[in-house]
């Protein structure tokens, strides 16, 4: 019989059993996490030009988003602030921080800062910040607690059923027009009552502002 | 549960109806064309690269895909802002500048669009006094022109590239020589403008060297209505029609609608006579009287086909009709001689002569630039004796112009006594008459220098050549049709460092500012004062308010229209022997200038519906005559005879094809095309009309000879199919029958069974009665005239790319919407029907039940959408379309090379084309890829901005209905002819809701019970019952209808069992 198959045949069931179970797992593994709305990104947070800290600034300074974020209301694009907007402050402030090199040299010689992007949609998604600002939904229902972040990272999957998510049902994240950019702000500290409250008012909402629950394709892809 | 069509055999009696050339021959190549759901061709894939070496290197390719792992991760992507942010800039959200089109002679007020700094899309400004958002096809596709990637991009000096510096340093060498010998010896080109500052820069040079002489050359010159006017009326005017005052229209080989001066506005006035509320109204009436099928033509009620030559006896026997009773003895005498030629259409004339004259103060007569001054004269004459002037036309004053002619030109360089030439736009080597010999002549004067938009035929003979600078890179101004002075403001700066007319002028003439803001600025405070305030309203607006020329009154000088009619050359007879030629000017490339662009180059020829190409035009009966092989289908193919065409010594070979109703023994040749220096798109397109051109007859010549080769040539058209069949399709009335019978359009298709659910049920039907929004949409054929600006604007709207000719003629073009163009009645002289067709956004939609993985949907506010990410490209959705609107990309037509768009599968766009182009891109719109369907969205983008923008208004409250008619889509806001609403239907007070009630309002195919949400107004007719042919007792296509399935007139209307298949020609037949 050795004529037939030669010695290292006896190895062979088990190598290949171990290779199918090592591969197997890996494509479990693959799939289970790349095959699944909850990868898109969540997590990524490169390291910027200018460390910039969100927490500094929004959270303990306490400057609104549309200070530097001015466009948010206006365009489908939210800005990221020229260096002349940093400037505002930091030519009183910390004038000579090394760690604002970057941002005084830019507002100086007009060399833009390559600032790296974090949150991004796929080409074919027409994503407009203003109708969602201006319309009850806040900058934390997508960017999380931005607030709290010192280097910005992607908090949620921006998959299509995270926003389907929302879009199938808007009266839960609806608040008032006038604390969309109040990350931390909430109907109440007791999670019980806020989210009764969130019931309550979501479809006052929803009823006073003719809020559409958006589900057609023509919504987001032309 | 279906409706079975209706089936449209041929009637045993009655009238034979034609369908195509092949109707000639009916072969079965063609039966079998006509029953493919593709033409032949489109699905398959028989390219060069046949589908084994395709799958060999797809599978190199996939390997290596592997190999390299790339792409585990996204790539790291940069945001990179401004340092300090332009004033008023939001990224993200367009600007609109208000600037306007220079055109020869007159300008188009226009709105440009800029996307982040760079123009992607322009509309006509509809604050202009003369405007109401409309456009032509060249305006619409200009911003394409300015993203070439084969424009002219650099300074050169001859031939090889040369330094800006150096250039202009050239140019003030030239200033200080000329200012030494008062210019003499310095010749200057130009095109016809209406550049206020060009007048400007151009006398103030006269004065400082007045020596200098100055020609102008246009190879299609609009301007000889102005000449005749000035010398029949005695002083330098400008006539000004008012289309829409006129009740009764006669153009004489005057294409007003296609190819005239300003015909956009035409189209505008023309459209507005001719539309129609309810029965009482009356639309306008048409007569047009030309040897070419013109897009007039097209529209006319009644239109007779003589050769251009022979038009003068017309003009003549209509204007001695005419003037005999208003007593204007020496004129009637003199041109009682010069009708004798037109005698065989006395009844025709006679019956039009009498409906001019009980249309007095409420007509017009046109003539076309084809025409000598002599009929120009007789016009003149007309409208003058029919009270018109000052009514239905209107003479403007001026600027009389005094620039010689090319040939005056010519002579001098052979007279050897030019020393610099200077040559601004034009092309002169390529459409100067070929009996001047310009190659020859140019090369004469010592120096040349040129500023022309593309490095062509006479940048090739230039010791200089500088780049011109697109209008929307410019600083200019202009005025319009009424004389309204109008801006030109750039949005870019120079994309390739090109120079502006004005200002290579300056620094010729060595004035102190060469600025062209300056100079516009300087001109502008001579008109409106010193004030910054006009100023900038001036650009805010883009025209200065009550700034057109006042209209004059005129008195008409019988003794000057007698000397210009003594003028008139006797023309010979056209016999097929000696065939008249006639040079047109071409409805996409004009004269040659918009050669090298894939929109225009692709745009179905309004009438003959042919693309990247001209060919010689004949009649049916004169290509018989000269017993050409009429048309030939071989594996799909379009073949067409090739000839010579020989002509004064000189020759040309071309293709010929037949033009229905074109006058017998002409041959059309329309010009633009098979230039030798041009860029990746012009190359290879077409034949040179002008090489037969000659300076005494630039229009039209009697004399040709015509040699068949034997050999047969291919052709790209998008509709060789003319005939509806007999099928309601366009349905159209005589305005009689529509007055009898308001509803005529009701119940043409055999009526859907009432009882029984659509087929293909609307899952939003539920939602539609609550909904905000319903879009829809309807088109008013009676207005539409088939001018295809609706093409352009959608293609630059939509980032449609172009294909290419092999790919047109496999069938496999992408427009979003064509028209189409039928025929009806007699082969000679046919009637014709136009027909925007685009998606129909079915309620009922049976493209969408076929799809197998849901990649064409419906949405809640009744559109059918795509969704491209979904397709994989099974094309049933295009199989079970009614109505043939869908398109497939069948290659990355967006990846291709601009020369190579069917090179096979893995052809490259190299980087500096892709570069460039992807700017005109729309960044709302999709730029679809290889391999999925795609078709109108009702310009979804347009509809989400609005609803976006009425949201953010709206805020915190409820306000969110989008404003009725405050937006449409790209089609309705190019369309001159306003044909085309756009908005919301369940808003009743919205024009389309309106237009929707009306009794001419159908829908095509309705019997299918699809329920499209577009809709079309049927069209009227206005036929004079007295004239002698035959389209007096109904249009050509309704009895073809009424021949097939019964006359809907008549009471066998509603129920006529059309779906019985049941041919009903026997028993109507004594009605017509």
């Amino acid at each position: 019989m050795s004529d037939i198959f030669p010695k290292w045949t006896n190895k062979l069931p088990v190598r290949l059993l171990t290779g199918a179970f090592v591969v197997g797992t890996a494509l479990t593994a693959g799939v289970w996490y790349y095959f699944t709305p909850k990868y898109t990104r969540v997590g990524y947070q490169p390291i910027q030009p200018v460390s910039f800290s969100h927490a500094v600034h929004v959270g303990q300074v306490g400057l609104d988003c549309r200070y530097c974020h001015s466009a948010v209301e206006k365009s489908w694009y939210s800005n990221i602030p020229t260096a002349g907007t940093c400037m505002n402050c930091h030519n009183q402030l910390l004038p000579t921080d090394t760690r604002l090199a970057l941002v005084r040299e830019s507002a100086q010689t007009g060399k833009t800062i390559p600032w790296v992007q974090i949150h991004k949609t796929p080409d074919y998604v027409y994503f407009n910040h203003s109708v969602h600002v201006n319309r009850g939904v806040s900058c934390v229902e997508c960017h999380g607690q931005i607030n709290q972040m010192d280097e910005v990272y992607h908090a949620k999957s921006f998959s299509m059923s995270f926003c389907l998510e929302c879009h199938r049902n808007p009266a839960e994240r609806l608040r008032p027009a006038d604390k969309i950019t109040d990350l931390n702000w909430k109907w109440d500290d007791d999670p019980k009552v806020a989210a009764q409250m969130q019931k309550v008012n979501g479809e006052k909402f929803m009823h006073d502002w003719k809020v559409e629950s958006l589900q057609t394709c023509s919504a987001c892809h032309r | 549960m279906k409706t079975i069509p209706p089936a449209c055999p041929e009637p045993d009696t009655g009238h034979k109806y034609w369908r195509s050339l092949d109707q000639l021959s009916d072969t079965p190549e063609f039966r079998q064309w006509a029953e493919r759901e593709f033409p032949s061709g489109a699905s398959e894939l028989n390219d060069p690269v046949t589908r084994r070496d395709f799958v060999k290197i797809m599978s190199a390719s996939f390997l290596l895909a592997g190999v390299g792992l790339t792409a585990c991760r996204k790539p790291e992507e940069h945001i990179y802002p401004f340092s300090k942010m332009p004033e008023g800039y939001v990224h993200g959200v367009p600007q609109y500048y208000a600037t306007s089109m220079p055109t020869r002679g007159t300008a188009i007020p226009l709105l440009a669009k800029s996307n982040d700094g760079r123009p992607t899309k322009v509309e006509g400004n509809t604050n202009h006094p003369d405007s109401n958002g409309g456009t032509d096809r060249f305006a619409q596709a200009s911003v394409l022109n300015l993203y070439d990637p084969d424009r002219a991009s650099r300074f050169t000096r001859a031939g090889s590239p040369a330094k800006q510096e150096d250039a202009l340093e050239f140019l003030a060498q030239l200033s200080k020589k000329f200012q030494g010998n008062s210019g003499d010896g310095l010749c200057f080109l130009l095109e016809r403008s209406s550049s206020v500052s060009r007048a400007r820069l151009q006398k103030l040079i006269s004065e400082k060297y007045s020596k200098a002489k100055w020609f102008i050359y246009e190879p299609v010159d609009l301007e000889i209505q102005r000449q005749a006017a000035s010398r029949t009326f005695g002083k330098s005017v400008s006539p000004y029609y008012r289309l829409d005052e006129a009740e009764v229209v006669v153009a004489l080989d005057c294409d007003f609608i296609g190819s005239e001066q300003d015909s956009y506005i035409n189209i505008r006035r023309f459209a507005k006579a001719r539309k129609l509320t309810n029965p009482s109204d009356t639309p306008n009436r048409l007569y047009a009287v030309e040897g070419l099928m013109t897009l007039t033509g097209v529209n006319a009620d009644h239109r007779l086909r003589v050769p251009t030559s022979a038009l003068a006896a017309v003009a003549a026997r209509l204007g001695s009709k005419i003037l005999e009773p208003s007593g204007s003895n020496d004129l009637v005498a003199a041109l009682q001689p010069l009708a004798e030629p037109a005698k065989a259409h006395e009844k025709w004339i006679a019956e039009c002569a009498k409906d001019l004259l009980a249309h007095k103060g409420k007509s017009l007569v046109l003539a076309g630039h084809r025409q000598p001054l002599a009929v120009h004269a007789i016009v003149n004459a007309l409208n003058n004796a029919l009270g018109n002037v000052g009514k239905t036309v209107v003479y403007r004053e001026v600027p009389a112009s005094s620039e010689g002619s090319i040939s005056e030109l010519a002579q001098l360089l052979n007279g050897n006594q030019v020393d610099t030439l200077v040559i601004f736009g034009g092309n002169p080597a390529y459409d100067a008459p070929a009996d001047l010999d310009w190659g020859k002549a140019q090369k004469k004067a010592k120096t040349t220098v040129r500023l022309g938009y593309y490095e062509d035929e006479t940048a090739a003979l230039s010791d200089w050549h500088l780049p011109l600078a697109h209008y929307l890179e410019s600083w200019g101004d202009a005025r319009t049709g009424d004389g309204t002075l109008v801006s030109v403001q750039p949005l870019i700066e120079p994309l390739f460092g090109g120079v502006t007319e004005i200002e290579i002028l300056a620094r010729i003439g060595g004035l102190e500012k060469t600025s062209p803001y300056e100079i516009v600025r300087e001109s502008f405070r001579g008109i409106a004062g010193e004030s910054d305030e006009p100023w900038k309203k001036f650009l805010h607006d883009g025209f200065l308010a009550n700034s057109a020329a006042q209209t004059v009154a005129v008195e008409f000088n019988s003794a000057a229209a007698l000397v210009e009619i003594a003028s008139l050359k006797p023309t010979a007879v056209a016999t097929k022997e000696s065939l008249e030629v006639v040079f047109h000017r071409d409805y996409s490339m004009d004269d040659g200038r918009f050669n090298n662009n894939g929109w225009l180059q692709e745009l179905p020829d309004p009438v003959t519906k042919m693309v990247w190409e001209n060919a010689m035009l004949m009649s049916i009966q004169t290509v018989k005559d000269l017993g050409l092989n009429v048309v030939d289908h071989e594996d799909g193919k379009l073949l067409v005879p090739w000839v010579k065409l020989q002509l004064g010594g000189r020759e040309l070979e071309g293709p010929v094809w037949i033009q229905p109703g074109q006058a017998d023994n002409t041959v059309g040749l329309a010009l633009g095309y098979g230039r030798k220096q041009t860029g990746r798109i012009g190359r290879g397109s077409g034949y040179d009309a002008y090489r037969l051109r000659t300076a005494a007859n630039p229009y039209f010549a009697v004399g040709a000879k015509l040699i068949p080769s034997g050999n047969t040539y291919e052709i790209a058209c998008t509709q060789n199919h003319w005939s509806m069949e007999g099928r309601p399709i366009i349905r159209e009335a005589n305005l009689e029958q529509y007055r009898k019978k308001p509803d005529f359009v009701k119940g043409m298709d055999a009526p859907p069974s009432p009882s029984e659910e659509p087929m293909y049920p609307n899952p939003f039907d539920k939602v539609k009665g609550s909904a905000l929004h319903q879009w829809g949409m309807a088109i008013d054929l009676n207005a539409c005239v088939g001018c295809s600006a609706c093409m352009v604007a959608c293609q630059s709207e939509n980032n449609i790319p172009i294909v290419g000719k092999n790919q047109v003629a496999k069938g496999r073009e992408l427009h979003w919407i064509r028209i189409d163009r039928y025929y009806s009645g007699k082969p000679n002289d046919p009637q014709v029907v136009n027909q925007p067709m685009l998606c129909q956004h079915c309620e009922a939609a049976p493209c969408e039940s076929v799809c197998p993985v849901n990649a064409t949907v419906h949405d809640n506010e009744g559109l059918n959408v795509m969704v491209y990410n979904r397709c994989v490209g099974t094309r049933y959705c295009s199989n079970n379309c009614p109505y043939k609107v869908r398109r497939f990309n069948y290659f990355d037509y967006n990846k291709r090379p601009l020369d190579k768009l069917y090179y096979g599968p893995f052809a490259k766009r190299p980087d500096d084309e892709l570069d460039i182009i992807k700017l005109v891109k729309n960044p709302d719109v999709t730029v679809r890829m290889r391999g999925v369907m795609e078709k109108c969205t009702f310009c979804v983008q347009r509809i989400e901005q609005a609803k976006i923008s009425q949201k953010v208004k709206a805020g915190a409250s409820g306000d969110v209905q989008v404003p009725t008619d405050s937006f449409t889509t790209a089609c309705a806001q190019a369309c001159p002819a306003g044909a085309i609403i756009f908005g919301n239907i369940a808003d009743p007070k919205s024009a389309v809701s309106e237009w929707k009630k009306r009794d001419r309002n159908y829908t095509v195919l309705d019997f299918l019970a699809t329920k499209p949400r577009l809709t079309y107004l049927a069209r009227v007719r206005n036929p004079n019952p007295a004239m002698p042919d035959e389209y007096t007792n109904m249009p050509g296509s309704f009895s073809e209808y009424a021949e097939k399935s019964g006359n809907p007139l008549e009471g066998h209307g509603s129920a006529h069992g059309a779906g019985e298949g049941h041919p009903h020609g026997e028993a109507e037949k004594g009605a017509h």
